[in-house]
């Protein structure tokens, strides 16, 4: 699955903007990209595991809501990941 | 009665144009006061961050100028500030004032919305009403219950329909790092410094088939207002899409701030120029103010 990254998150994946993880699912996905980038975990999931609500997460254009993640992807899925708004 | 907090601001040449105050610098002005009054007499924005779970996110801003100063009149703008909770708590407002020592004042405004964030490094939150411990901190008379409305749709709406077509022109740009705060996000003053951007490029390019746009070249922004829909973060691609009114008579600039990847507006901006705002006065002795837009 290929995700793309932009904006604010993108310090968390060392600024880089394209990244390609091995999942099945999209939560699969999501917990490989954040094994591949630590300080990305914290921001992603919450305490309990659960990916937070402040991030849009669209599959092939396809925004996905929080019991959605479960969804089937491959290697010809795009997954992009979105901060919806940050408080600074 | 609501609490005033009024202090002198030393001047560098940065803040001005030649025309005055630049309108980049008023919003900065205008949110360094806010965060100046919400330290002194609430909760520091620090404070409201780290120990509340507490952002702001500026939905609507707007200033409206007077005589405007000048870099030479005095060593000191005076700013003058007040905050409020507006709309049970689902608004901050702060009103205020930058006056030169001429007394020439631009009075502003901005609405922020409260997010309560989530915890994470990168701030990120979701609207929310201000907690009863936050909105303790406000005296009754600094609370209203009435929610602030933006003019700008209907200011939009108003210009679109009555006002006569003049130009348009569209902008693009990149978000960097220079023009974001803390977390990567836009710094909204930059909404002001690209809606600027986008004026000048349009009367550079279309001021020979219609020399009113000059105005927006030549004389002060008499009035801005600014409304945000979601922000740009960092490395987000957009536009500026500018539309150029006269209206009222007065020339009124249009921006929509769109994203590349979306075509959505995410914030809009409205400039107006009134032919006969006052310059500011002379750099040197002697030298007399000079009109030139017609």
């Amino acid at each position: 699955m290929m995700v793309r990254v932009s904006g604010a998150l993108l310090r968390f994946t060392d600024y880089r903007r394209i990244i390609n993880v091995p999942a099945a699912t999209v939560e699969a996905g999501l917990t490989e990209l954040a094994e591949q980038y630590q300080p990305l975990r914290a921001v992603l999931f919450d305490r309990a595991g659960r990916v937070r609500a402040t991030h849009k997460i669209f599959l092939n254009g396809e925004q996905l809501q929080r019991d959605e993640l479960t969804r089937a992807a491959d290697d010809t899925d795009s997954l992009d990941l979105l901060l919806a708004i940050s408080g600074g | 009665m609501p609490r005033w907090s009024t202090y002198q601001v030393p001047i560098d040449t940065g803040l001005f144009t030649p025309l005055g105050l630049q309108p980049t610098a008023i919003f900065r002005l205008a949110f360094n006061a806010a965060g100046g009054w919400l330290g002194r007499y609430a909760i520091s924005h620090r404070r409201l961050v780290s120990e509340h779970r507490t952002g702001f996110v500026v939905w609507s801003a707007q200033f409206i100028a007077g005589k405007p100063p000048s870099f030479l009149e005095g060593d000191c703008l005076e700013v003058r500030v007040v905050g409020r909770v507006r709309g049970d708590g689902t608004q901050f407002e702060c009103e205020g004032e930058v006056s030169g020592a001429s007394g020439g004042t631009t009075r502003m405004q901005a609405c922020c919305v409260p997010l309560r964030l989530d915890g994470d490094p990168a701030l990120s939150g979701v609207p929310a009403r201000l907690s009863a411990e936050v909105m303790a901190a406000f005296l009754p008379d600094e609370i209203e219950a009435r929610p602030y409305r933006s003019p700008v749709p209907g200011m939009q709406a108003a210009v679109a329909i009555e006002g006569t077509l003049l130009a348009s022109g569209q902008m693009p740009f990149t978000i960097h790092r220079h023009q974001c705060e803390i977390a990567d996000q836009w710094f909204w003053p930059e909404a002001a410094s690209l809606a600027s951007g986008a004026r000048e490029e349009l009367v550079r390019s279309e001021s020979d088939g219609d020399p009113r746009l000059r105005l927006g070249l030549a004389t002060p922004v008499h009035r801005l207002d600014l409304v945000f829909n979601r922000p740009f973060f960092l490395f987000d691609e957009g536009a500026v899409r500018s539309s150029a009114y006269d209206w009222q008579g007065r020339v009124v600039f249009i921006h929509e701030l769109i994203g590349t990847t979306d075509d959505e507006a995410r914030a809009i901006a409205i400039e107006q120029f009134t032919p006969g705002d006052p310059l500011p006065g002379p750099l040197y002795k002697g030298e007399r103010g000079r009109r030139s837009w017609h």
